[in-house]
């Protein structure tokens, strides 16, 4: 049936009726084969997952240390500190464009890319300069990171798997990451980031050859984590681009559930949405 | 008339910027400024990242304009002695703000009088300086 209303829109657009060939089984109405249910199942036959029992079990050496716990960035040198920058790099056009103009839109008393306030995400690396705690969780194969700011969920895969293929992996505010230990240090390479609103500081941009390398350590008897960042990104900015920054270990804390939701935030002025609320209820 | 009163206009030249504090900019509120609004509460929404207050402010010949007020976060009004029931509507209650840049009925929340005269605050500054000054 499913086939036939195919075979009759296909022709109705003038398209050629003949079916392609690599159909995979429909979906039936009724019960499901094992065949049917298998292909509902996103799979990577190739390597086992991060939470398959088996690749958990599978011998490693013992990592230098577990950052499972939950963090908080560390502004003691001021607010200001969630900025990754100064110092900066040598801006390219774009982004030196987006330096120059983020500030004096804001000091004119609008908005400059205030995407976060329309609910998308921050995304790496500005996520982990929330004010918000962040949960770590570490496996032998992988670290799962939660945001208390709207559960932003990033993934450190620690099991030797290769980064995704590019045909195939579906570009991320976070980005995929690849983690190593090499020595008392974690190592951490990402790319493949979403740059669809997705800024940096406040508002440079990121495009497609982003990527960030993370050097990880526990320091102060594990109740600092110190996190250098080195990003590239060759349409943006010439070289490397560093910032170290300080976590500490907040045991009398949890991460909750946040989500962003656009009819929340047309209740907030400091939004877009919100001031919009704002301007329509006074123009009445 | 509208029973506003601005209490402080302390010109710091500063940029308020991308908050870390919140989750999303302040640039449009004037944090060198102080409104007072009273008025009774229509509104009350204890939610991540952000709470809110809808407030009907009374103004000449029987009008009233509606303010939305933004709030921090839950976690962190808790640590300031707020509830969720801190507040419902129809409460009569006395709200300082660092208002919307142009005037209009908006503002960033820095304490509340509530009907038992006890105060509940921010923990933002009160002395006209902005939270975050970017040093570009």
């Amino acid at each position: 049936m499913a086939a036939a209303i195919f075979a009759a829109a296909m022709a109705a657009n003038g398209v050629s009726a003949q079916e392609p060939d690599n159909r995979v089984p429909e979906i039936p109405a009724g019960r499901l084969t094992q065949e049917q249910l298998d292909l509902l199942v996103p799979k990577h036959p190739a390597y086992l997952g991060a939470l398959a029992p088996a690749n958990l079990a599978k011998p490693r050496p013992k990592p230098p240390f577990d950052v499972t716990g939950t963090w908080f960035v560390d502004l003691q040198e001021g607010f200001m500190k969630f900025l990754f920058g100064p110092p900066y790099p040598k801006f390219r056009e774009e982004a030196q464009k987006a330096f120059e103009e983020g500030p004096k839109v804001m000091a004119k008393g609008q908005n400059y890319r205030d995407s976060i306030g329309q609910c998308f995400p921050p995304g790496m690396p500005m996520i982990m300069t929330r004010v918000w705690p962040h949960a770590f969780i570490q496996l032998p194969t992988a670290i799962y990171m939660i945001s208390g700011f709207n559960n932003s969920l990033r993934i450190i895969y620690l099991d030797g798997r290769d980064f995704s293929d590019p045909d195939l992996i579906v570009p991320s505010y976070n980005g995929e990451s690849i983690g190593r230990w090499d020595g008392d240090t974690l190592v951490v390479h990402t790319k493949y980031f979403e740059t669809d609103e997705h800024w940096i500081d406040l508002g440079l941009p990121v495009s497609d050859e982003f990527e960030l390398t993370e050097r990880i350590k526990l320091i102060e008897n594990g109740k600092v984590m110190q996190v250098e960042y080195i990003m590239t990104d060759p349409q943006n900015w010439e070289g490397e681009w560093h910032n170290t920054k300080r976590y500490n270990r907040e045991d009398h804390t949890d991460i909750n559930e946040s989500e962003c939701i656009l009819a929340n935030n047309a209740h907030l002025p400091g939004t877009d949405l919100g001031k919009a609320t704002v301007d329509e209820r006074d123009e009445k | 008339m509208k029973k506003i009163l601005v209490a402080m206009a302390l010109a710091i030249a500063a940029l308020p910027c991308g908050s870390a504090f919140a989750h999303h900019s302040f640039a449009m509120f004037d944090q060198t400024k102080i409104v007072t609004l009273k008025g009774t509460v229509g509104e009350f929404q204890w939610t991540n990242p952000h709470a809110w207050i809808e407030l009907e402010v009374p103004g000449a010949n029987g009008t009233s304009r509606r303010w939305g007020i933004e709030l921090n976060s839950p976690n962190n009004l808790t640590r300031q002695g707020w509830t969720r029931k801190a507040i419902k509507p129809g409460d009569k209650v006395t709200v300082r703000v660092s208002p919307l840049r142009d005037g209009k009925a908006g503002g960033l929340f820095l304490d509340i009088v509530l009907p038992n005269g006890k105060v509940l605050d921010s923990g933002l500054p009160k002395d006209g300086r902005p939270i975050n000054t970017p040093t570009l």
